[in-house]
């Protein structure tokens, strides 16, 4: 603003009109040194305290006393005019900011839009509970996903059934070739659950992944999409005893090798990871940029993940079959049984956990 | 630090390499005829595309064992190439093995042992290490 143009400041306190001198430009930062000061009179201005908004100055303004009513000092010019300046830029940042505002606005409104639009294409999966049945969205829902959470819902019927069966022949007296028939179907049965996994995956790797088909604790030990073998032997081992001093070392062995696949694996996942990371970002980052480079890549690295599953179900299925070639038939049946029981009981603290009454403490 | 071996200094001796800490590279710049020597020439190869990250599974698994193997990448346009030429090194040693190459391929003292399966499973069940030591990959 060039209040070259001002003549007048009216000094509300004084109720004093005064022709102002035309003074040239004022800026932020001039010093009074550089004003043009053809009149020498001061305008006999109290000192106006906390009610002084001048901007460039530090200090309170000075003024004199003196009775004449004379115009007003430059200094109480200079003060104004900052005051103007910097209520004008208060309201272009003010202005600047709801612009600002309603920007993210709308970009949030087009978001959310965005967001619900995905989630109605991919549907939301409503797994994990063994209690009661399988629920999936209609209409929406993946349907290799949906096979598979009806095949799941089955496999668990089956397998309660086959727990039961294998208490029966346990507690009783059964002959070994029937424990046999029972050990061949408990391991052809997580065989089934393997293959099922296996489609699951190509339909939606994700699901898979993040355990949305089975209970909250089993996904608690949750490992690239199922149990950790390793971690299962650990439990098991100690309750199939008797076993023979060639047994606990060919029990620590697997143990071994299993640590050492999982490392492996575990690594490699890090790395796809990694990779991943690095083709999303890759290309402009932070300047609002629409264009999403390396989209092919990433999705071709997406695809890697189905291979981990695939190959982690794979370790789970070989830990199994050794194991039975390290115990006896009847060692065999009790491990199955105990899998099976261990897993049962997961389920059932899941549950227990889901249900508990809100005011109930932990002890 | 990996270190890519040109194809030209490739017909150097190549030593049992697992004292270093070096993973022997391959590239392919020309380097289609060199797999059958590559194959033939060292305890242990891993052929795989190149950013494969199965690839890096393997090679963690076989370190685990004490053997560095030597890594021989090649780009996706190759792949045909490079099967076709895995599959006549296959059909000369065994005419009956008629298995499906899957990569990362893993060939042990020449012959080839699988994919990643393959791998998985002789080291689940104890097999792997007789091979390694065949192959003169493990000595202890």
């Amino acid at each position: 603003m060039n209040s070259a143009s001002m003549q007048f400041v009216m000094s509300r306190r004084m109720e004093i009109y005064e022709p102002m001198h035309q003074i040239g430009m004022w800026g932020e930062d001039y010093k009074s040194s550089d004003i043009l000061n053809t009149s020498t009179i001061i305008e006999p201005v109290r000192k106006l305290g906390s009610e002084n908004t001048s901007q460039g100055h530090s200090g309170t303004l000075d003024f004199k006393y003196d009775q004449e009513a004379s115009k007003p000092t430059d200094k109480v010019q200079r003060r104004l005019a900052q005051n103007r300046e910097a209520a004008r830029k208060s309201r272009l940042r003010k202005k600047a900011y709801v612009q600002q505002l309603e920007t993210s606005r709308l970009k949030l409104i087009q978001l959310e839009q965005e967001l619900q639009h995905t989630r109605q294409q991919q549907g939301l999966y409503i797994g994990g509970g063994v209690e009661g049945s399988h629920i999936g969205l209609p209409a929406s829902v993946n349907s290799g996903i949906a096979a598979f959470e009806m095949q799941y819902g089955q496999w668990l019927e089956e397998q309660n059934r086959l727990i039961c069966e294998l208490q029966t022949a346990l507690s009783g007296h059964v002959t070994d070739i029937e424990l046999q028939i029972l050990v061949e179907s408990g391991m052809n049965h997580y065989l089934e659950l393997f293959r099922m996994k296996a489609a699951a995956s190509k339909a939606d790797v994700f699901y898979v992944l993040s355990g949305m088909w089975i209970t909250s604790a089993e996904r608690f030990f949750l490992w690239i999409g199922g149990f950790r073998p390793s971690e299962l032997l650990k439990v098991l081992v100690p309750l199939i005893d008797p076993l023979t001093e060639q047994q606990i070392m060919e029990a620590f062995h697997l143990k071994q090798s299993c640590q050492q696949a999982e490392d492996a694996l575990s690594q490699g996942m890090e790395k796809l990871q990694q990779t991943l990371s690095e083709s999303v970002a890759d290309g402009r980052l932070g300047e609002g940029s629409q264009h999403v480079p390396q989209t092919g890549t990433a999705m071709e690295k997406l695809g890697a993940l189905v291979s981990f599953v695939n190959q982690a179900d794979h370790l789970r299925q070989e830990t199994l079959q050794q194991m039975c070639i390290i115990l006896t038939i009847r060692q065999a049946a009790r491990g199955l049984l105990a899998l099976g029981e261990y897993f049962q009981r997961l389920k059932a603290l899941s549950s227990l956990w889901a249900t508990r009454p809100p005011c109930q403490p932990i002890s | 630090m990996q270190q890519a071996i040109p194809y030209k200094s490739w017909s150097l001796p190549l030593s049992n390499n697992h004292a270093t800490g070096v993973t022997p590279k391959l590239t392919t710049e020309s380097a289609v005829g060199a797999l059958k020597d590559a194959v033939s020439e060292n305890a242990v190869i891993v052929l795989a595309p190149r950013g494969c990250c199965m690839s890096h599974v393997v090679k963690r698994l076989l370190n685990g064992h004490g053997v560095n193997p030597m890594m021989f990448e090649f780009d996706e346009i190759n792949e045909s190439e490079i099967l076709k030429q895995i599959e006549s090194i296959m059909t000369e040693i065994d005419g009956t093995d008629k298995r499906r190459v899957q990569f990362p391929a893993v060939f042990i003292g020449g012959r080839m042992l699988g994919g990643l399966d393959q791998v998985m499973e002789s080291h689940i069940t104890g097999d792997l290490i007789p091979l390694l030591k065949q192959a003169g990959a493990l000595w202890l």
